[in-house]
This record gives structure tokens, sequence and C-alpha cells, in this order.
């Protein structure tokens, strides 16, 4: 199944769901749905067109609302898979029902961009440590790091 | 009754730190639970403050043994934004150093894997033979480790005639070597016992949990991005992709074997097809806003970048998937209903890379809650033990 026939059978199947598909290079493809639809797409991509395998998740900080691209594999095509929600209400529904393999990447994306990922298995931190101060979430663009001021045992003050 | 066994932050089998928590019962594993972030170095926040160039050689510390996996795809991923092609000498010379970086990482892997089952005759021998790959790095790239040699739009050295030849003098060396390697296991029948049938992954759990690399092929998924998703020069290039049926660390040992025969062809014949011309093209600075999704085949299994420009120097957004982290919900799984004294060989067949400190193992008595620091040394030593004691599985044999 070549790109176009993928992008095709992926419109016969979700109808509207999806809002945009394009195919920018050879075995790329780009898909864009709501998040409401987000749970119902990954069954039917694994499903029916065979994308089983979550390569990685990643977030993005586009101002208004973060972009969540989950970018799938297959033998002979590579699909990724976006959608937005806004930040203020910064849910999403985990996929980890359908593809079990998902969690360590959803996980990752509640420590660094303080999304909420209802529904997931685990829910504890990953790559932040525990006593991370609440609320800061390092790939959010407002985000900035400052380093402590450094203060040497008996030096000057 | 339930035991908890905390094994890190720092890394049983390699020098990593990481955090296992097991629970056993008696000294069978039942769970496993796994924390990372005791090395996170917020590399993707400091990548959107770095230009495209700085980039290059950022990704290159992201690890110690594939430097240029991540470099290279990066460097791929980059020059799609920047719409430079690099010339075809150029890629050659990449993908030459991307097949040497495969040889000395599966050769060094063989060495842990013979170290972890308590073969070190044969740790010795593979990490001798590594030095000649190593000397090869250093004599092409002149870096043993970090080799530096990607920039935009191409490489930054060139291959001459008498390189060549001394490459190619010492693949038939390492070509030897390996073919011994093959036969080891036909005369040394306790390593190949060790060995069989321990940390199994059945394929579909291989599939449900997204493992890659080595390990997926393994489990006789013939998943190779090389062949799946041809990137560089690799549509030119002949080669096999190397599975196993048996799903244990047997299965992983004869993949890496069967893939470094594989590597030795790739290079010979990049070596012998070495196109004429220049090694790289100038490159902009600057990249129109897009996005690309570039992958690569790292020796420990598809490595994926996803790169955002914005129009400015610098990337919009890198993010980063390191094969090592596909594989570890492919580890806890593993890791169920095998052996306490399996755990050093079980990590160590995903041949995991996160950064390097060794320190200790903590045994937990689930009754009193009592800590058991045991130094990995120690953890070592009662895996064989409890190996010597343990009856030879006469069945498992060698496939080669």
């Amino acid at each position: 199944m070549n790109d176009t026939e993928i992008i095709e059978k992926a419109k016969a199947l979700l109808g509207d769901a999806i809002l945009e598909a394009s195919n920018p290079a050879l075995r790329r493809i780009f898909l864009t749905v709501d998040p409401k639809d987000l749970v119902r797409t990954v069954e039917v991509l694994k499903k029916e067109l065979g994308f089983a395998y979550v390569a990685t998740i990643s977030g993005l900080d586009s101002g208004e609302n973060f972009e969540i691209i989950y970018h799938f594999g297959k033998p002979s095509s590579q699909l990724n898979l976006r959608t937005r929600v806004p930040k203020s209400n910064p849910h999403i529904e985990s996929i980890c029902a359908v593809i079990p393999g998902a969690i360590l990447y959803e996980r990752e994306l509640q420590d660094m961009f303080g999304l909420v990922v209802d529904l997931i298995p685990d829910s504890r931190r990953l790559v932040l440590p525990d006593d991370w101060p609440a609320g800061n979430y390092p790939l959010r663009k407002d985000w900035k790091y400052e380093r402590p001021v450094e203060k040497i045992p008996g030096g000057k003050s | 009754m339930k035991f908890t066994v905390p094994i890190g932050p720092q890394h049983p089998a390699l020098k990593e730190p990481i955090s296992l928590r097991m629970t056993l019962d008696g000294e069978i594993i039942r769970d496993a639970d796994i924390r990372l972030g005791y090395n996170h170095r917020g590399l993707e926040k400091l990548a959107e403050e770095k230009t495209w160039l700085q980039n290059i050689y950022l990704t290159e510390r992201i690890c110690g043994i594939c430097s240029h996996s991540h470099t290279t795809c990066f460097t791929q991923g980059a020059e799609k934004l920047l719409e430079v092609e690099p010339p075809r000498r150029g890629l050659y010379v990449r993908f030459l150093i991307a097949e040497l970086e495969r040889v000395h990482s599966h050769l060094l892997w063989l060495g842990v894997a013979g170290h972890e089952a308590g073969f070190d005759t044969f740790f010795m021998y593979t990490w001798r033979d590594r030095e000649v790959v190593m000397d090869i790095l250093e004599i092409l790239s002149g870096n043993r480790v970090h080799y530096s040699i990607n920039t935009l739009g191409g490489v930054r050295r060139d291959v001459d005639e008498l390189q060549k030849k001394k490459v190619l003098d010492s693949l038939d060396v390492l070509r030897q070597r390996s073919e011994y390697y093959f036969k080891i296991g036909a005369t040394e029948p306790s390593f190949v016992a060790r060995i069989a049938g321990v940390g199994r992954l059945s394929k579909e759990d291989a599939v449900a949990l997204c493992a890659v690399g080595p390990t997926a092929r393994a489990s006789d998924i013939p998943q190779d991005v090389r062949k799946d998703d041809p990137y560089g020069v690799y549509a030119e290039v002949p080669f096999e992709v190397c599975t196993a049926d048996t799903g244990d660390v047997l299965g992983r040992v004869v993949v890496r074997v069967k893939e470094l025969m594989q590597s030795y062809n790739i290079i010979e014949f990049l070596l012998k097809n070495l196109p004429d011309g220049p090694i790289a093209v100038r490159s902009p600075r600057r990249a129109k806003p897009n996005e690309v999704v570039s992958r690569y085949e790292a020796p420990r299994g598809e490595n994926i970048h996803y790169i955002k420009s914005n129009g400015s120097d610098k990337p919009e957004r890198l993010k980063v998937r390191a094969p090592t982290l596909a594989n570890y919900p492919a580890t806890v799984a593993m890791l169920k209903n095998g052996y306490i004294a399996d755990i050093p060989l079980i990590f160590a067949a995903i041949d995991p890379c996160v950064c390097c400190a060794e320190r200790a193992v903590a045994l937990v008595d689930g009754r009193s809650g009592q800590e058991n620091v045991v130094l990995m040394s120690e953890l070592r030593k009662q895996a064989q033990e409890r190996w010597k004691k343990a009856p030879l599985k006469k069945d498992a044999v060698w496939p080669f």
C-alpha cells in the first residue's frame, strides 16, 4: 500500500474525523484529528492500516495550543498523527489501551509539558526528579532555566 | 511471600543510571518497574537555543557509543529543512562511518554479553578485536568516540587511497575473527546453555510493546529502517535484514553476529564503490518554517528525530527518541517470570545506552524492609554461583 492509498483508506474509514492530511515526502504522512477522535483513530490505524508501532510522541508548544504528534511506523510507511489541545485545558486521552508500548512517551509528555493524559495506566513521573517543583514544565516555551546562585560553604558571602 | 528489590539508579549490567524495582517471589521475578531520569540533561530544551550547525555536535553528545547515529539522524533531517543535498561521496563517507560504528557497538555488546554470562575469555577476545575497528575510526575521523565527521551538506573529512587500503586490510582480520565467533557456540556449549531460553519475548509482545532493533529482530520481526525506509545510500547497498525466531538472549546474540557480517559487506561495498567528487556543499544558515521526521537504524534500533524549523537559524523543536527508551517496556516483559540471576544478562541483552556511572544494587527484604546494598561484582558472582549449580540445558543448540 503506498502513501496515497493509505491516506485514502484512512479518509474512507474515518470520514470527517480527519481534518487535514498531507504527504510532504515519500513514506511520510501527516494526519490531523480532533482530540476527541484520537483514540478511535489510533484504533483504526492499528487494526485496519497496520500501524501497530508507536515510535514516539512529540509534544510542541505553539503558543495558544499544544501540538501532540504521534509517530507511527510500519515496514512500508511512516505516519504522523497530529492533534491540538488548548493550553487552558490541556487534557488528552491515553492510547495505552490500544498500544501499551506508548506508556513511557505519555508519561514524558506529562512531565515535560504539563499535559494531563486521562485514563493513563501509570501517571507517575518518568524523567523529572521526585522533588521537582510543581507547575514547572521545562519544554514549555515560557519556561526558562535559572541557575541557582552557587554558595561555597565557608567561602566569602 | 513477596519481596521488592530496588536495583539502581546505578545500572546492574552496564554503567548507567536507571532504577528498577523488582517484585520477587523467591528468586522468581513477578513484576518489574522502571524509573528513569537520573541522567536527564534537558538536551531538547538546549537544542532550541543552538544553531543548526551547533546542534550537530550537541546531538553527537547524546550517546558515547552510537554518537554517529544521533548526529546523522539530526543532520539528514536538518539538511531536508535547509534544502541542501549532500554530494554522493559525502554520503558514502558518512555511512561508511555509520557501519563502522555498528561494528564497534556490536563487538562491544558481544563482549558484555559474554561477561554477564560468565564467559570472560569471550569478553577479552571481542574487546581486543574491537580495537581494530576503533583504530580504523581514528584513522578516518581523527577521533575514537565522537567522530565529528558530519556537517551540514556533507562530511568534514575525505578518505584517501591509503586509508582505503588500511580499512580493507583490517576488514579481513575482523571477518576472520567474527567467523570464529560463529563457531564459539559449538565448541563452548555452556555459553549457549547459559543464554538459551533466558529473557524470552514473544513476537506478539514485541509488537504490542513497540520493541525496536535487534531486540525486535530476535523475536522474528524483520524490522530494519535501513530496509523499510531507505535513507542515505541504503537504497543502493545490498544487504539482508538479520532475524532470529527464538526471542531469547541467544537469539539476540545470533542477530548481532549476523549483522556484523552484513556490516562488513556494506563497508566493503561502500569503499569499493566510493564515487568521485566533493565531500560537502555549502549550506544556508536559515531554514524555512517546516517540519521533518528523520529515522535512522542505530546499532540498538530505530532512532527517530522530529525537527521543526521556524525560519530562524535555530530549530523550533527537536524531539529525540533513542532506541533504548523504546525497548524498556519490552524489557519489563522479558524480566517477568525470570530469575533474579538473569537480570544482568537480560538487561545487557537490549544493549541499554543511557550514560555512565556504576555503584551498587540494593536488595530489600520484603518482610523486614531491611535494605541490603550489594556491589555489582557481588551480584554477578551470585549469578554465576547459581548457574554453576543449575542443570545444563542440554537441548540448547548453537544455530550456526
